[in-house]
């Protein structure tokens, strides 16, 4: 890493008590941040202590075993000790050429690799966000949780708002290309760490770039919270693609919301790579905004043992001549459970939409569940949508094929499941990033054969 | 409007007619203890029955309304102002020539009497609260087949009746079950011995004439092994200014290799609350299979289930649900499997024309353990103009590596360009839209018996006419 | 008065004239041919004839035998006896063609009669005999997942069953391989005959090897620049249309 870190200086003023994040944020404040950002974290914790646990009985948690949500015993971590930051620091690479990385532990910043003159120049902005609210307060402000939790996790959100500190602020301007990815790191360090990742790409009108995001945890028998937020806003004919590949350590429990809105002719691809946690929820919201709009929504999900999936997602249509294409794949094995609820929801006077939405599970083990709610509400005329939900099992035949040319069944088995997954991953636009996808999912395969 | 017209051909403004009331038995407006009594002591229900009815208004009163995923019109409804028993006695009579004549009137206009001439094996005819009539031809009663009034099934055959009343719907399944069991009145007891195979349909019409009123006719029906039977409820009610409640249970049990098939046409006036809950349990290599059309009522919210309880067990619901101006159909279907090898569809279409709302909701549940179930459902929509709207919604649970589930919906609209097509080859705008939509419901109308999906053609012709332009 | 007369024919569509004055006399019998390149209006003036309702006509009349037919619904027009075949025709799920045909020719009908199904049926059979078409078609929904040739030759089909006085052919060549080609021209050539008048409208000369017309006009930014006999086809082959655009005593859109 050729760029060392000097964006915060001064260690926070007010040392954060060793108290659950259930003991509120009093004293977790930071002054020296705008007034109105505090202000909105007073207001979320407000918020978040006002609004009900999720129970089973909400349409929007139906499924879930939302007695995995217990957060009493998840606190705010202290700031790493060097030798730790540094063997961090080592792990933080994952694609070879990125225009910038950001590296962040227990949500604290650790380092970046900044992005080169030329994109500075052009005005591009990638900062973490303590830094950005100050150095772009406006614009920043403008953004920062603009976009309410409509799909169940609003108490969530509220509670990301009140304790969120560090994370991203992508800021692309108008009709500049960012040609190689951006690549973040979030990791989960310390024994019950609860940490608020937070990410806000504005891409504005023209522009392209593509962003991927780590969510790992440095060991993987350590429990943590993880409690992300991740806005796109892409402007009239922009491009962006958005990534986050969780591989948190399974004893995590990991609530990820994010928000996309789609202007005019521009496209927004979102893939969710889900391997790790013990309950991971993932809530994705695409808003098409404007004629010409289209959003991709993709997610690929591996269980295993008694890990949870919990999808909830809403492609929301606003605008006429739109389009969604929601496709979701879980291989699910041991005791995992997954629930997908998906609505495609058309506005009146949204005519001309095309959307379409795909759930197909693949049950590996007999203890192995999934639930699916794809979803339509269709208030509008001229419009091609339709959903389909499936659930089967590894073809007896296929694999029976692979037995007789002598490949162990384990292997075989690991081939079809990346075969069935591979239809998701092959949807992005870029072949190194479908590798790299890949080979974090032939690395839990391998974790799973030890 | 009363419409001067006698013949035969069922359609929309065809039950739109009521003559004056003639109660005898009365219980008031408004849901308590009293009216559970009052109920009882007219009907004369064992005490059992009668702790059933208390402790199920207790289950009623403290269910929330399904609010929280249900439309808000159910909040229309106001149970103090509903009159919940009414009937002009509670013999029901074996020969049309005793039934009263204003009652008679009624059923004649609709055609009932006629049909069972031409092609029923049995009817029951039920007006307001209670079975005015109810006949099965000698010979299916003399292979031991019973089709009687739930009140008479309940008292002359209690051996088969109390085994499995309220055990395919319990009471608290739902705020509107907990209702019907605490209220129930009318409704059939068919009990088909083994093997006895009933040949033509037997019927059931229900008919509310009284303004202010709630129906809650509760239905049982046993197929025991072997035994199979085809059973076909039609409904109807005049358009009064004030809403309507109709709330049944309808609770069918297939024992090993039985067959069950249950159609129902729904066409109640548009100012009817229709809330019914019905579910069908299937042993072994048994069947169930409901079809279900509903064209009728302000808000429908039905969705028929089958639980399949023995290995190699189907189940299988055909829903048709027209939604025209002003009403919300809200249906779909429950396939719960709970043995090996079982199999269950769901084909559900549905048509939204100016204002109208259709729902499907769905439920599949493939639990634990289970080897090679499968499920298909397929729910297509189609929409006719701007203002309608089409959503759905289904739940879909699938355990263990042996199964496998498919569920694929679609919605598509008849295009202008669709109908300038046919226009062009002479047809009407009417007759092009007519075509196109009974194009998109054809494949189930076919599964209806011959007699009625004629008058299912027909009903849906004329709920298309004029809507659009 | 046995013809179809077009006269100083004006149509907009939003706004914007797309049709500007053309005239046009298709005589029972004959076969005209309209060629023009892309964006003349050939394809506006078969919809305007048939009545789409996204085309407003500002002014001049279509007389069919001395009746002006665009007072007239689009069904109306067609029970009149004008017939479109449609450049792209509509699928429609679940109809099937011998329904669908049936309603149509029930539709001609006066009222009162009742159309014998086997009458009907001898009649649809003899039709696609002729067309040498099978008889397992008529199962099948209208134009739902039909080939190009599939669908042309339904359209045919329909022409043949339903008897017009005057047919507008619609780019009927577009979406054809050579042999589809042959099969629909000899579907038309068979219907040709004293009683019926045919308004082909094409982009190709192609066509109009197989389908040879009596006249042949040039279209040319909304109205007929040039008309002659079959040669005219044979010469706009070989130069292009430009020739003729130059001739255009016109200019472009004002």
């Amino acid at each position: 890493m050729s760029n060392p870190s000097a964006v915060l200086e001064e260690k926070p003023a007010v040392a954060p008590r060793n108290v659950g994040i259930l003991g509120g944020i009093q004293g977790r404040i930071d002054d020296k941040l705008p007034s109105w950002f505090t202000d909105q974290q007073r207001a979320g914790w407000t918020q978040f202590e006002s609004l009900p646990m999720p129970s089973r009985t909400d349409q929007a948690w139906r499924f879930s075993n939302v007695s995995l949500l217990d957060l009493a015993p998840y606190s705010v971590a202290p700031a790493l000790p060097d030798a730790d930051a540094h063997d961090i620091l080592e792990r933080s690479i994952d694609l070879d050429d990125v225009s910038g990385r950001l590296v962040f532990a227990d949500d604290h910043f650790l380092e970046r690799d900044v992005i080169s003159e030329k994109l500075r120049k052009a005005g591009v902005i990638f900062q973490p966000l303590e830094r950005a609210m100050l150095e772009h307060e406006e614009l920043f402000r403008q953004h920062f949780m603009s976009q309410p939790a409509g799909l169940g996790s609003a108490k969530f959100a509220a509670l990301h708002e009140a304790f969120v500190r560090s994370g991203t602020f992508l800021y692309v301007p108008r009709g500049v290309e960012v040609d190689l990815p951006l690549e973040t790191f979030h990791w989960l360090h310390s024994e019950n760490a609860a940490i608020f990742p937070h990410t806000l790409v504005v891409a504005e009108e023209l522009s392209k770039v593509t962003l991927l995001e780590h969510f790992r945890s440095t060991d993987r028998s350590r429990a943590g919270f993880a409690c992300g937020v991740n806005d796109l806003i892409v402007g009239p004919g922009a491009k962006v693609t958005y990534i986050c590949a969780q591989d948190w350590s399974d004893q995590t429990l990991s609530i990820q919301i994010n928000a996309t809105t789609v202007a005019r002719d521009a496209t927004a691809l979102n893939l969710h790579l889900g391997l790790g946690g013990k309950y991971s929820r993932l809530e994705s919201l695409s808003r098409l905004n404007g004629e010409g709009a289209h959003s991709d929504m993709l997610a690929v999900s591996i269980g295993d043992d008694a890990q949870e999936f919990d999808a909830r997602t809403l492609q929301d249509h606003a605008s006429p001549h739109t389009n969604s294409d929601l496709l979701f794949k879980n291989a699910l094995n041991g005791r995992a459970r997954n629930t997908f609820g998906g609505l495609i929801r058309v506005e009146p006077h949204a005519h001309f939409t095309d959307a379409y939405q795909k759930v197909r599970n693949l049950l590996l083990s007999d203890d192995a569940e999934a639930n699916s709610m794809p979803g339509l509400e269709i208030m509008a005329d001229n419009v091609k949508c339709s959903h389909g939900a499936t659930s089967g099992q590894i073809d007896d035949d296929e694999m029976f094929y692979m037995l007789a040319r002598g490949i162990p069944a384990s292997v075989a088995r690991e081939l079809l499941v990346g075969g069935f997954l591979n239809e998701v991953l092959e949807r992005l636009p870029d072949a190194i990033l479908t590798a790299k996808l890949e080979e974090l999912i032939a690395e839990k395969f391998a974790r799973r054969g030890r | 409007m009363v419409k001067e017209n006698t013949t035969l051909d069922i359609e929309r403004n065809k039950g739109d007619f009521f003559y004056p009331e003639t109660h005898t038995h009365d219980a008031g407006t408004g849901l308590s203890e009293k009216t559970i009594h009052y109920i009882c002591d007219v009907k004369q229900d064992p005490d059992w029955v009668r702790e059933f009815r208390l402790k199920a208004l207790q289950t009623f009163l403290s269910k929330p309304m399904p609010t929280h995923w249900a439309s808000k019109d159910l909040e229309a409804i106001v149970f103090d102002k509903i009159r919940y028993y009414l009937s002009g006695g509670i013999q029901p009579k074996r020969t049309w020539e005793e039934v009263p004549d204003d009652v008679k009137r009624t059923f004649e206009r609709l055609g009932i009497p006629e049909q069972e001439r031409q092609f029923l094996a049995g009817v029951e005819a039920q007006f307001d609260s209670e079975a005015v009539y109810s006949n099965i031809k000698k010979a299916v009663g003399e292979q031991g087949v019973i089709f009687v009034g739930s009140a008479d099934g309940l008292k002359e055959h209690p051996e088969i009746f109390r085994k499995w009343f309220g055990k395919v719907i319990p009471t608290g399944d739902n705020k509107f079950s907990a209702l019907n069991s605490a209220v129930f009145s009318g409704g059939s007891f068919i009990y088909v011995p083994p093997g006895v195979k009933v040949k033509h349909p037997l019927q059931a019409y229900f008919r509310i004439n009284a303004e202010n009123f709630g129906q809650f006719e509760r239905t049982l029906i046993i197929c025991d092994e072997g035994a199979e039977l085809t059973y076909m409820e039609g409904c109807t009610a005049p358009k009064f200014n004030t809403a309507t409640l109709h709330s049944a249970v309808v609770e069918l049990v297939a024992m090993k290799g039985a067959k069950i098939q249950y159609i129902t046409v729904q066409n109640w006036s548009n100012n009817v609350f229709n809330l019914v809950t019905k579910r069908g349990l299937a042993h072994e290599e048994a069947e169930v299979k409901w079809i279900d059309c509903n064209i009728g009522s302000r808000l429908t919210m039905k969705y028929p289930g089958v639980v399949m309880k023995g290995r190699k067990a189907r189940g299988e619901v055909i829903s048709i649900a027209l939604a025209g101006d002003g009403q919300h159909q809200d249906t779909g279907a429950k396939m719960v499997h709970a043995a090996d090898e079982t199999t269950s569809n769901i084909i559900s279409k549905s048509i939204s024309i100016g204002t109208g709302r259709a729902t499907y909701r769905g439920l599949v549940h493939v639990p634990k353990h289970l080897k090679n179930c499968k499920n298909n459902t397929e729910c297509d929509a189609l929409l006719i103009n701007s203002n309608s709207r089409t959503d759905t919604y289904p739940a879909i649970t699938v355990r263990g590596t042996g199964n496998a589930v498919q569920h694929e919906a679609s919605v598509s609209q008849v295009s202008a360009e669709q109908i300038f097509y046919m226009q062009q080859r002479g047809l009407t705008e009417a007759q092009a839209m007519s075509l196109s939509v009974n194009g998109f419901v054809n494949d189930l109308v076919r599964q209806f018996p011959m007699e009625y999906s004629v008058e299912l053609k027909r009903l849906i012709e004329l709920e298309m006419e004029g809507s659009v332009g | 008065m046995d013809q179809l007369v077009i006269q100083d024919l004006h149509v907009s569509i939003a706004e914007q004239e797309i049709i500007r004055g053309l005239s046009l006399t298709v005589p029972k019998g004959e076969v005209h041919a309209i060629m023009g390149p892309n964006g003349s209006g050939k394809s506006t003036l078969a919809k305007v004839l048939a009545g789409h309702p996204d085309y407003t006509v500002t002014s001049g009349s279509v007389l069919m035998d001395g009746e002006n037919v665009l007072e007239y619904e689009p069904d109306e027009r067609a029970r009149k006896g004008l017939f479109m075949a449609f450049q792209y025709p509509s699928e429609i799920p679940g109809v099937t063609i011998a329904n669908f045909l049936r309603a149509a020719v029930k539709a001609r009908l006066p009222e009162g009669e009742e159309l014998e199904a086997t009458d009907y049926y001898a009649q649809l059979y003899k039709k696609m005999d002729l067309l040498g078409m099978d008889r397992s078609f008529t199962s099948r929904s209208v134009n739902e997942g039909f080939s190009g040739g599939e669908k042309k030759r339904n359209e045919i089909l329909q022409m043949a069953m339903l008897e017009p006085k005057y047919a507008v052919l619609d780019e009927t060549d577009s979406g054809l391989d050579i042999d589809a080609l042959k099969i629909v021209a000899q579907g038309v050539e068979s219907l040709r005959g004293p009683n019926l008048g045919v308004l082909l409208i094409t982009h190709y000369q192609r066509l109009l090897n197989y389908i040879v017309p009596d006249h042949v006009h040039v279209m040319v930014r909304g109205r007929i620049e040039l008309s002659g006999g079959k040669d005219l086809a044979l010469q706009l082959e070989e130069k292009g249309y430009d020739w003729v655009k130059e001739d255009a005593s016109e200019p472009a859109l004002a």
